[in-house]
């Protein structure tokens, strides 16, 4: 099972295995880092340096001081389930696998509040709290295995992010450790609204450029006292837009408001998890309320009427948990389902005023005829977050290229609609060059610089969040950068 | 080993696809499915221990798409987490699109025994029980017959006292203390018999699929499992020809000597209409008999109307009804899914259900009931520190207050009950047809008669 010998001569290796504890601490043969050139964005593939899998915060200090001090390349990596390529090691970085660091640290029911390492997965945290009547909000369709700590990175939501928030909303404090090796602790003990700048908020969404994340105090809430799920098929998508639209507008806010349309349907029906939806519908809506017992059945009522409303063609109850945990089994296994009817797909992730849900699914619908590529979407259609999964095989010469330009049309739409390029997936290497769609050369340099403050050298994660730089100042700051960082 | 091995083991077919030279290459349409989410990660008993991509689903995936894109060889770093899985398929249940892991494990590790054949000891070892003693139902019984020898003959005590046990590793040392007693196989007892016949009127007839493990380490298992079916109108049949099903074989590579197997269990049932099996491993192994043939169009229809034909006794029961007994077993009891039941035949519901109907059975669930105990056919002797650290890691789950852990499976079975003696707890491990039969016997006792049925 460990494999601790080293068979190389690479002065950096044999240094960096010193710092690591544990068995089989660090990977450095290609043919064992193979498997970490990508993550779930699999465009873009560059082997690591090496992987080390540190065990605790001090080992993560040393290896990023050793790393710094040598101006070598690195990056942190959790589950490698993000979307967007932020684990990718574009420039043969070391990548700091932050797996072993997975364990709960402590639950304060009384402060509603838990502390976990970033290798701690995130079903993992409501599942051990879920006796005690508790859980854990923001639940990205990956929570089966994707950490917390990757969740902060990519400021991570979720089905239920439309009543609860996404995961920003529930950190409470981070230890991080900066690209120097210096180890922080922004908002101690978890005390909200910690005064100065709220870094927290900063370093959550970060992407991994400006830190990394060691230690995480999240907050933990009571289960709702009920919950009821509705399932609405619709012939139109202009319908079932129409519906969410006057779902929010009757005042009810759902603690999720999902959206699948015909090709996604296909897709979930062909693969793991199908609950016999029509083939025929042009849209299915997943709808919760949660809250308090009483009330819930008026909403459930409200949110049946205004469905009638929208000329649903069927519209149902769940008629108990089985049912319920069998819909969002179908839902939530949607991207991977997708490999059941394309060999590979293209995820993208806009968000949009709910107002222009039907004008922008039209334009995908175009750029989808255009390109000769389908396009499924799986939204989150109450917070107007969609997700086109643009379908390709990426055997096929020039199918990838072509499946890259419809994504970033789609992500045009969204922009151009008044939305914005992500919602919860990061910018990562896959929409940098989108970011131009919603901000301006200052506004990026803005960005950076205060990337700078954190990161100086670049060694952290360099290359992602933001568009390769198109003006002279930035260029000269580029040239600067270490030869081997590039 | 590494280049040198595979320079010397020409390719036999010119078809190769990428690096993998040789024939029966794992299939591309299985590893297309993969779209690289990682939802299969936890899943994964390895990842869970190790933490390596490298040693998980998708990683695993990847690495034998990477030897066809011809960025890999087929050597030994691409046999180290080829070999370390466990084939518990955990992650074709976790999978969205139902990647076939275990299928395209099993096809890697094919040329990972052409390219690089075992060499030394282990190739002995490998030799001595895959080619000589598991196919080979007579010198298993000898074998047996020795186990049986040096438990009777007071050897075993002579081996414990002595402390020469002292000098075998421990997980052999583990082993050979929860041996269970050696009795007479089923196809000894019944060998001069055609059809055992239905206790009373005739229903339906099956034949059965007595296992190299099962028949001569758990043969109360298969008398229970007779018992059973012909208490319920079934004539059983034991068709001679019958041999080992080929999964350990499949499983360490080997899948020649599976195809030669899996033919001979095709013509040996081929008259039988239904084909009963109480192990996981095999019943599994004997649904997947088409996979072996993809090179072999005639076989792989044949293989097809066989696998139709298989059907685990837990499922069959609950398909075709049942009595329900009427005496009280009065035990508490849990259920371990083996990995080849739950994850590879889809049957959880089945064996839980006989089991609740069960007069007096009080069901404790298991939580993570469908993790790998780390059994894995012949992995707990190959992959012996990885498969106590699974069973260590499966026995936190296994609820205090039971009296007995049931399952479907012999190996499960062997490696609970190292499982139970190693870490010092008192339940009992049986197999779900026993519980079933013992109720029957009970109530026979007690000369009830029960007129339930499902």
């Amino acid at each position: 099972m460990a494999r601790n010998k080293l068979d190389t001569n690479d002065p950096h290796i044999l240094h960096l295995a010193k710092l690591v504890s544990g068995p089989n601490a660090i990977l450095y043969k290609q043919e064992d880092l193979l498997a970490y050139d990508c993550d779930g964005f699999t465009i873009e593939r560059h082997l690591p340096r090496a992987v080390v899998f540190p065990n605790n915060t001090e080992e993560v200090a040393k290896i990023v001081k050793f790393c710094s001090e040598n101006k070598l390349p690195f990056l942190a990596r959790g589950a490698g389930t993000g979307l967007s390529g932020g684990a990718v090691p574009l420039n043969n970085e070391i990548i700091i696998s932050l797996v072993r660091m997975k364990r709960l640290l402590e639950v304060d029911f009384e402060n509603r509040r838990a502390v976990v390492e970033p290798g701690y997965v995130n079903l993992k945290l409501t599942n051990s709290i879920a006796d005690k009547g508790y859980y854990y909000a923001p639940d990205p369709s990956s929570q089966y295995a994707c950490t917390i700590g990757g969740n902060v990175a990519e400021n991570a939501g979720g089905a239920h992010c439309l009543k609860y928030g996404v995961t920003t909303n529930h950190i409470l404090g981070l230890e991080v450790v900066l690209p120097n090796g210096d180890v922080m602790e922004i908002s101690p003990n978890g005390i909200a609204d910690f005064p100065g700048y709220d870094l927290l908020g900063l370093l959550t969404g970060s992407e991994g450029t400006l830190g990394i994340v060691t230690k995480i105090t999240v907050r933990i809430l009571k289960n709702p006292e009920a919950k009821q799920t509705v399932l609405a098929y619709f012939d139109r998508v202009q319908d079932g837009s129409q519906a969410v639209s006057n779902i929010i507008s009757a005042g009810i806010v759902p603690a999720a408001l999902e959206m699948m349309d015909k090709v996604a349907i296909e897709g979930v029906e062909a693969a793991a998890f199908p609950v016999g939806h029509p083939k025929d519908i042009a849209a299915v809506l997943l709808i919760e309320v949660d809250g308090i017992a009483a009330g819930i059945d008026e909403q459930i009522q409200l949110i049946l009427d205004v469905c009638k409303k929208s000329h649903v063609r069927e519209v149902k109850v769940a008629e108990d948990e089985a049912e319920r945990a069998r819909w969002w089994a179908n839902r939530k296994t949607g991207f991977g389902a997708m490999g059941a009817i394309s060999p590979d797909y293209l995820v993208q992730d806009g968000v949009i005023p709910r107002s222009k849900l039907p004008e922008v699914l039209e334009r995908i619908h175009k750029i989808s005829e255009e390109s000769g590529l389908r396009i499924a979407n799986i939204f989150h259609a109450g917070d107007g977050n969609l997700h086109p999964l643009v379908l390709f095989d990426s055997r096929v010469p020039g199918d990838t290229e072509k499946a890259i330009r419809a994504g970033s049309a789609c992500l045009k739409a969204c922009a151009d609609a008044g939305g914005s390029i992500t919602g919860e997936h990061g910018v990562g290497i896959e929409k940098k060059e989108e970011m131009r769609f919603v901000f301006n050369d200052d506004e990026i340099k803005a960005q950076t610089d205060i990337r700078d403050v954190f990161n100086p050298d670049r060694l952290l994660n360099a290359g992602k969040l933001f568009p390769t730089p198109s003006r002279c100042a930035e260029m000269k700051q580029e040239l600067k950068r270490p030869e081997h960082a590039k | 080993m590494g280049l040198p091995e595979l320079e010397q083991n020409r390719p036999c077919n010119s078809a190769g696809l990428g690096n993998y030279l040789w024939n029966d290459p794992p299939k591309e349409y299985k590893w297309a499915d993969c779209v690289h989410c990682g939802l299969c990660l936890e899943a994964c008993p390895t990842y869970e221990q190790l933490g390596q991509e490298q040693h998980s689903p998708r990683g695993r995936v990847h690495l034998i798409k990477s030897v066809a894109e011809g960025k890999l060889q087929v050597n030994e770093a691409f046999a180290d987490p080829v070999f370390q899985c466990l084939d518990c398929r955990a992650c074709t249940t976790a999978c969205p699109a139902s990647v076939d892991v275990g299928g395209l494990i099993e096809e890697a590790r094919g040329q990972v025994r052409q390219a690089m054949p075992l060499s030394g000891w282990k190739a002995m070892a490998s030799k001595f029980l895959l080619e000589t003693l598991f196919p080979h139902h007579e010198r298993l019984e000898a074998a047996g017959g020795l186990l049986k020898f040096y438990q009777k003959s007071g050897l075993q005590k002579v081996v414990r006292k002595t402390g020469l046990i002292n000098i075998m590793p421990d997980h052999l040392i583990e082993m050979e203390s929860i041996m269970p007693e050696v009795k007479t196989s089923v196809r000894k007892k019944y060998k001069d018999i055609n059809v055992i016949k239905a206790k009373e009127k005739t229903k339906r007839q099956v034949a059965m699929l007595t296992g190299c493990i099962m028949d001569v380490m758990f043969s109360d298992v298969n008398q229970a499992t007779i018992n059973v079916l012909t208490r319920n109108g079934n004539d059983v049949l034991i068709p001679k020809n019958q041999t080992c099903c080929g999964a350990l074989h499949v499983h360490a590579g080997d899948r020649e000597m599976g195809r030669k197997l899996a033919k001979q269990n095709i013509e040996a049932f081929e008259s039988s209409e239904k084909v009963i099996v109480n192990a996981a491993g095999c019943g599994c192994m004997l649904k997947e008999y088409p996979e072996l043939f993809h090179e072999e169009p005639e076989w792989y229809e044949r293989a097809q109307e066989f696998s139709a034909k298989v059907e685990d006794i837990a499922k069959y029961l609950y398909d075709t009804g049942y009595e329900i007994p009427k005496a009280e077993l009065k035990t508490r009891i849990t259920y371990h899914d083996a990995c080849h039941l739950a994850h590879g035949q889809g049957i959880r519901e089945e064996p839980r259900d006989l089991l609740l109907h069960i007069p007096g059975v009080e069901m404790v669930s298991m939580p993570n009931a469908d993790r790998c105990c780390g059994s894995a056919g012949v992995y707990n002797l190959t992959h012996p520190e990885m498969a106590s650290a699974v069973l260590e890691s499966k026995m936190t789950h296994i609820p205090e207050d039971v009296e007995m852990i049931s399952m479907g499976n012999p190996g499960c079975m062997l490696q609970m009950a190292v499982g139970v003696q190693k870490y010092g707890r008192n339940q009992r491990v049986v197999h779900t047809i026993q519980l079933l039969d013992w109720a029957y016997q009970k109530e026979e006792v007690q000369g009830g008669k029960n007129h339930g049925t499902k």
